[in-house]
């Protein structure tokens, strides 16, 4: 019964990942007065390179073939493995957090590897923007994940979304503290301005999509919005799943989707709007903002230990 | 009653420890000034719930002068100064360090105040050693603001930092301490930070800023 749940969700978030990022575009449209493309664009973009015949670079190897089905693959996996509908992991193995971890890592290397691997000379540059951030988020992500691992005394995120959802994670305020620095580094890892991967403003930032065509780079773009809505989920389910179903009742299943999917939203509103307010920064002067979020984390890692 | 009451003063002095992070980092001085205030309210609450936790009926009267001399009077001195000092005091100081560095270095001194009060005998309770804990960095985040600030304004906050560091530890340590005891810890900040306003405004007022870097080439 919970791997259908899981399938589905994971269908579910691939299915939806374009139209969030499509409203995310109507709405910097809005900020911006302008009227913006339909909130259907990104699925009229995605129909089109599918249709397209994929043209590849001259000289790239097996690793370029390879990245974006495993980009994608992967956060269609950890979309299966989180706790969304209910509190706790429709496949536990898939809802442990150093797995979730890696599987945010493997597509993060593969993507720096093809932008190697591509015969253009921006895309390598792109993709050390992007190990970057990487380097400088993942520490945040992993010390906030220790905090609640050890708070809860699970690794597994399934039991944290329980724990929190019965306000039995304890200590609360180093909880709270882990929470805000989680939202943080979800915000960075979302790719949000400033630490975003651009659609086509400069070649530099776009890095290794650059090299792509058709098919392949409909997976990856699909993938970009799929990853944003699998690091939002990560938030909502571990520290905000106030509201999914502690059982598998299908009124409490059905009040869990529809209580997961308004919290996605709101999440993506307020990202949404963050965003516009920002501007893009050089990569160099990123780990200024991120410096913040590990002092936020490592601050909940102290309360943790004192115990408040 | 002490099933939700320490938990709570210590949740508080967390909130103290959040407070005082954002009246260092706050970009202007206006802000630090309401932030100190909102700051000194949760001291106001911690003093005020250890006074139910311990019912000391002394920590009431504290809880009352320090929202009467801290929420009130000191922001209220401190944004009065800024008004007097005028344009000098809204030119961009920036701190000397990185302030998001200043969130981490935060951390580890709360970290390493645990360490030094782990070994502590608290007459109230053992419960509230975190707490204790936060007391004593706030000496240190004080020293922080103190040393990592240019502007001689925001310097002052460093030393209400280190002030409302002192009421909380001689609440935990004292509770039974009357009034007049008292007089020396908390209502004293009141005269320190009229006496250092003065001062700075004075400095304003002939020198034209306010960086603590420019000041020093005042000499002699």
């Amino acid at each position: 019964m919970t791997i259908i749940i899981a399938i589905l969700q994971a269908i579910l978030l691939v299915v939806v990942a374009p139209l969030i990022s499509g409203i995310a575009r109507k709405i910097r449209a809005k900020m911006h007065s302008r009227k913006g493309t339909s909130i259907l664009q990104d699925y009229y973009d995605l129909a089109k390179l599918m249709k397209r015949s994929e043209v590849r670079e001259g000289g790239s190897g097996i690793i370029s073939r390879l990245m974006p089905p495993i980009f994608l693959g992967c956060f269609v996996l950890i979309a299966a493995g989180l706790p969304l509908v209910m509190q706790a992991c429709p496949i536990p193995m898939l809802g442990d957090m150093i797995t979730i971890l890696y599987l945010m890592a493997l597509p993060r290397f593969m993507f720096a590897l093809a932008s190697i691997d591509s015969a253009g000379s921006y895309t390598a540059i792109g993709g050390i923007r992007e190990l970057l951030v990487g380097v400088l988020v993942e520490p945040s992500l992993i010390l906030v994940l220790f905090v609640m691992a050890s708070a809860v005394g699970s690794t597994n995120v399934g039991l944290m979304s329980t724990a929190v959802a019965n306000l039995q994670a304890t200590p609360l305020v180093a909880v709270v503290v882990a929470g805000v620095a989680c939202a943080m580094a979800c915000y960075i890892e979302m790719g949000k301005l400033p630490f975003d991967m651009a659609e086509a403003e400069q070649e530099i930032q776009e890095g290794p999509l650059a090299a792509y065509s058709g098919p392949s780079l409909a997976m990856l773009k699909l993938g970009v919005s799929l990853k944003q809505v699998v690091v939002a989920s990560l938030l909502v389910c571990i520290f905000l799943p106030f509201g999914s179903a502690p059982t598998l009742a299908p009124l409490d299943i059905l009040i869990g989707f529809l209580v997961f999917v308004a919290k996605v939203l709101v999440v993506f509103l307020i990202a949404s709007v963050i965003e516009n307010s920002a501007m893009r920064a050089r990569y160099k002067i990123l780990g200024r903002y991120t410096w913040f979020v590990v002092g936020i984390a490592s601050l909940s890692l102290v309360f943790l230990i004192i115990g408040i | 009653m002490d099933m939700i009451g320490y938990p709570l003063v210590n949740a508080l002095g967390a909130c103290l420890i959040i407070t005082s992070m954002t009246v260092v980092l706050a970009k202007t001085m206006r802000a630090s000034a309401f932030l100190y205030s909102f700051q000194s309210l949760m001291l106001v609450a911690i003093l005020a719930s250890l006074g139910f936790v311990t019912s000391s009926s002394e920590l009431f009267t504290w809880s009352a002068t320090a929202f009467v001399t801290k929420v009130v009077l000191v922001p209220a001195i401190l944004l009065f100064t800024l008004k007097k000092i005028g344009g000098d005091a809204h030119a961009d100081l920036l701190p000397k360090i990185n302030s998001m560095k200043a969130v981490a270095l935060v951390a580890v001194e709360v970290f390493v105040c645990f360490v030094a009060v782990s070994g502590i005998e608290l007459p109230t309770a053992a419960e509230v050693k975190p707490t204790l804990a936060v007391a004593l960095a706030h000496f240190f985040i004080g020293l922080t603001c103190i040393v990592i600030q240019r502007s001689i304004f925001k310097q002052i906050f460093g030393y209400c930092l280190m002030e409302n560091g002192s009421h909380v530890a001689l609440a935990l340590l004292a509770p039974q301490a009357p009034e007049l005891v008292e007089i020396g810890v908390a209502t004293d900040a009141i005269f320190a930070v009229i006496i250092l306003s003065v001062l700075v405004w004075r400095m304003g007022h002939y020198a034209h800023t306010l960086d603590a870097d420019d000041l020093c080439e005042l000499k002699g």
